[in-house]
């Protein structure tokens, strides 16, 4: 079997378990292990879920048993929601019965006072023969496995992989990423990383076939070394979209050099992301929309992204975003003379603006009821070769113009435009909205018609420039010493 | 234990780094070119040691106890002949800092042809191992942090995007009126310490700091003028 393939089975039972027990789950009232067997059961988990409890004959509904010892069948993944002291006996005993235990216990290895606790439960996570997630760990998102630690998940497998080594962003992580249309195919949450740490979940990313990218918050890093290896072999085969929180040790350490001194805090980071290609972010933001880029794209290795082309209404918008793109060291240029002469045969009313970016009032878009955004873009596919076309539309300037639908028929334009021209230039749409709720229903159809025809859409200009300047860099690694 | 006898050498003396002579051997060992040098004692005759080598000439003082030898007036730059080296050498020693110092002799070294100084450093990252850093000198370093680290081993794109990372970068390919300088004997150098087969990967165990300031690069190659490597506590571990 090749390292992978025992890569991808060795998580399995943990990302897709057959059978699941439960500690922690109250007979009379609600904790958070009911609330747990709650989430899978909505979410449609198939295999067998025991609820262990000392005196209980049933949880929840289901069969209890007393003590992991006793469940009918060894058990793939245990959830353990009790106080920490009763952990590590627990784990001890699991006599090889266990594949994988999350503990979501707290009062471990992130106060001073539990650093001998957590020690003790890694000890008897060995001696039981299992493998440990947490502890201090809210658990994972496992479409594939119909497993959640998260309200009304999505049972859609999708194809980005992410690592957290906190619990909370981990849940914001799944529930705005969903909202912007990110579909994951497991997002792991580690805690404390006591055992599995988040190089073991890459390890299993970069060679899951149902991942595509992959996307890790991290706090400390234990083995900076094995993180470094493990992207560096894999050459940014998939891309992997870091955010990193907190400071390295180097900012704490006395220098006694010049060069100590000069390492600072991030210096590191950079250095990592230069040698493997893996692209940094600096917010939560920049971390979803980075990660949505590349679910939407495929990055071309051969013809790295430089050149745009904007499209949209709003003048300023296009000013501004132009601004931004540079900065981003992404290139706004004018128009080659073959584009600019078919833009001008179309004789576009008065307020139009042809050159890059194309700046066309609501009152040109809605010629045709939005039909002249077809002729327009045909005219810069035809004439040009544009790398990537991002699409802006400011939703509230539509209101009350126009009885038809110009706003869907400009969408149907483009993406007609994009099937005309395959793999020709990356098509990215940014949606303004007001924030009015008319608007932001708008907004929400309009988004939820782009993302299924694979089209990653935006909020504002901003956005859009990060994800498609971390696409960039990605293509410009790929094509590093091509 | 460290396979490296300056380096064991250094440890079974207690001391905690390199200084400047045993630096420069090491970067020798790892072929990085260092000025031609020789060592000698306050009194002796000079003219016979100086035999070998070319003028004009450095004087460094060389003493565990000090530091910051320029602080203290223990370099001198540009003399002419074996005369004028010995009177540097009287010069410092009636230097109080100096007079007062443990010394291990003067190194007299050829002066380096003028070009642009470079510092190239080491870090040994509690996570990471061995990083290596490279920025122009002065004020470039100093003031404005303007440096490029990565983790070793780096291969030759690494070394190339290094310098292209340099915000004065430009200062290399000629500024201001100066001819440029020879990138390809940064990036060999860069690789020479950071590479797979490199210095700092094949002592990593035992390097927590270094610092090459400067190195002195030319049209035509560079030179290590000054080095120093800080030792880890006792052979860190894998």
């Amino acid at each position: 079997m090749s390292h992978e393939n025992d890569v991808i089975e060795r998580f399995k039972p943990l990302l897709e378990p057959k059978t699941l027990a439960v500690v922690g789950a109250s007979a009379t009232s609600m904790s958070a292990a009911n609330v747990f067997i709650r989430r899978i059961r909505e979410m449609g988990y198939s295999g067998t879920i025991y609820p262990i409890h000392p005196s209980a004959a049933s949880v929840d509904g289901l069969t209890a048993y007393k003590s992991v010892a006793d469940t009918p069948q060894p058990i793939d993944y245990l959830y353990i929601s009790v106080a920490a002291a009763h952990v590590p006996k627990m784990l001890a005993e699991a006599n090889g019965r266990v594949r994988y235990a999350q503990v979501i216990s707290s009062g471990f290895g992130e106060v001073d006072e539990g650093k001998a606790l957590q020690e003790e439960l890694v000890a008897s996570a060995r001696k039981g023969g299992l493998r440990l997630l947490g502890p201090n760990c809210l658990g994972l998102y496992s479409p594939r496995g119909r497993v959640t630690f998260v309200e009304n998940s999505s049972t859609e497998v999708g194809t980005v992989g992410i690592i957290s080594q906190s619990g909370g962003l981990g849940t914001d992580i799944v529930r705005r990423g969903s909202v912007r249309g990110l579909r994951y195919s497991a997002a792991v949450t580690v805690g404390n990383s006591a055992d599995l740490g988040p190089n073991d979940l890459l390890e299993y990313y970069l060679a899951d076939p149902q991942t595509k990218v992959i996307g890790i918050y991290l706090e400390a890093v234990k083995d900076g070394r094995r993180l470094f290896d493990l992207l560096k072999a894999h050459r940014a085969k998939k891309p992997v979209v870091l955010l990193k929180g907190g400071r390295t040790q180097q900012g704490l350490m006395a220098a006694a050099s010049h060069t100590g001194s000069l390492a600072g805090d991030d210096r590191v980071w950079v250095a990592l992301s230069r040698q493997t290609g893996c692209i940094l972010v600096e917010t939560l933001d920049q971390f979803l929309d980075t990660l949505l880029i590349f679910q939407s794209l495929t990055p071309r290795s051969n013809d790295p992204t430089r050149e745009v082309v904007m499209f949209g209404n709003g003048g300023g918008t296009s000013v501004l975003g132009t601004d931004l793109f540079a900065r981003m060291g992404l290139d706004v240029t004018p128009f080659g003379k073959p584009t600019l002469e078919a833009l001008q045969a179309l004789k576009l009313p008065p307020g139009t603006s042809i050159t890059n970016p194309v700046d066309a009032p609501v009152g040109t878009l809605q010629q045709d009821e939005g039909r002249i955004a077809e002729k327009i873009l045909d005219a810069i596919f035809s004439n040009g070769k544009p790398q990537a076309l991002v699409m802006h539309l400011n939703l509230a300037a539509f209101l009350g113009r126009t009885k038809t639908d110009v706003l869907g028929n400009l969408m149907q334009a483009a993406t007609r435009v994009q099937s005309r021209y395959p793999g020709s230039a990356h098509f990215i749409l940014v949606l303004r909205s007001d924030g009015e709720p008319e608007i932001e229903n708008r907004k929400r159809e309009f988004r939820a018609q782009a993302l299924a025809l694979g089209i990653p859409v935006y909020d504002e200009m901003m956005n859009a420039g990060w994800a498609l300047s971390a696409l960039c860099a990605h293509e410009r690694f790929l094509a590093r010493g091509q | 234990m460290t396979n490296n006898a300056l380096i064991g050498e250094a440890r079974s003396a207690g001391r905690g780094s390199l200084d400047e002579l045993n630096g420069k051997r090491l970067l020798t060992q790892f072929g990085v070119a260092v000025p031609k040098s020789v060592v000698v004692q306050a009194g002796e005759s000079l003219t016979p040691k100086l035999a070998g080598l070319e003028g004009p000439y450095v004087v460094k003082v060389m003493s565990q106890d000090i530091l910051h030898k320029s602080d203290v007036g223990g370099v001198r730059v540009r003399m002419k002949d074996a005369a004028e080296v010995e009177a540097a050498i009287s010069d410092m020693l009636a230097r109080p800092e100096i007079a007062k110092a443990r010394l291990d002799g003067f190194l007299v070294e050829e002066m380096a042809p003028a070009g642009q100084e470079l510092v190239i450093g080491a870090l040994r990252d509690p996570q990471f191992g061995p990083l290596v850093m490279v920025g122009l000198g002065g004020i470039f370093v100093e003031v404005l942090k303007d440096v490029a680290f990565r983790i070793c081993p780096i291969e030759r794109i690494d070394a190339v995007e290094m310098l292209d990372e340099l915000k004065g970068k430009a200062l290399l390919d000629g500024a201001r009126g100066q001819a440029g300088v020879s990138r390809e004997a940064i990036i060999e150098t860069l690789l020479k310490i950071g590479s797979e087969q490199g210095l700092l990967m094949s002592l990593s165990e035992d390097i927590a700091e270094a610092d090459i300031n400067p190195l002195i690069v030319s049209q035509h190659g560079a030179v290590a003028v000054d080095a120093r490597f800080i030792l880890t506590a006792q052979g860190a571990q894998a």
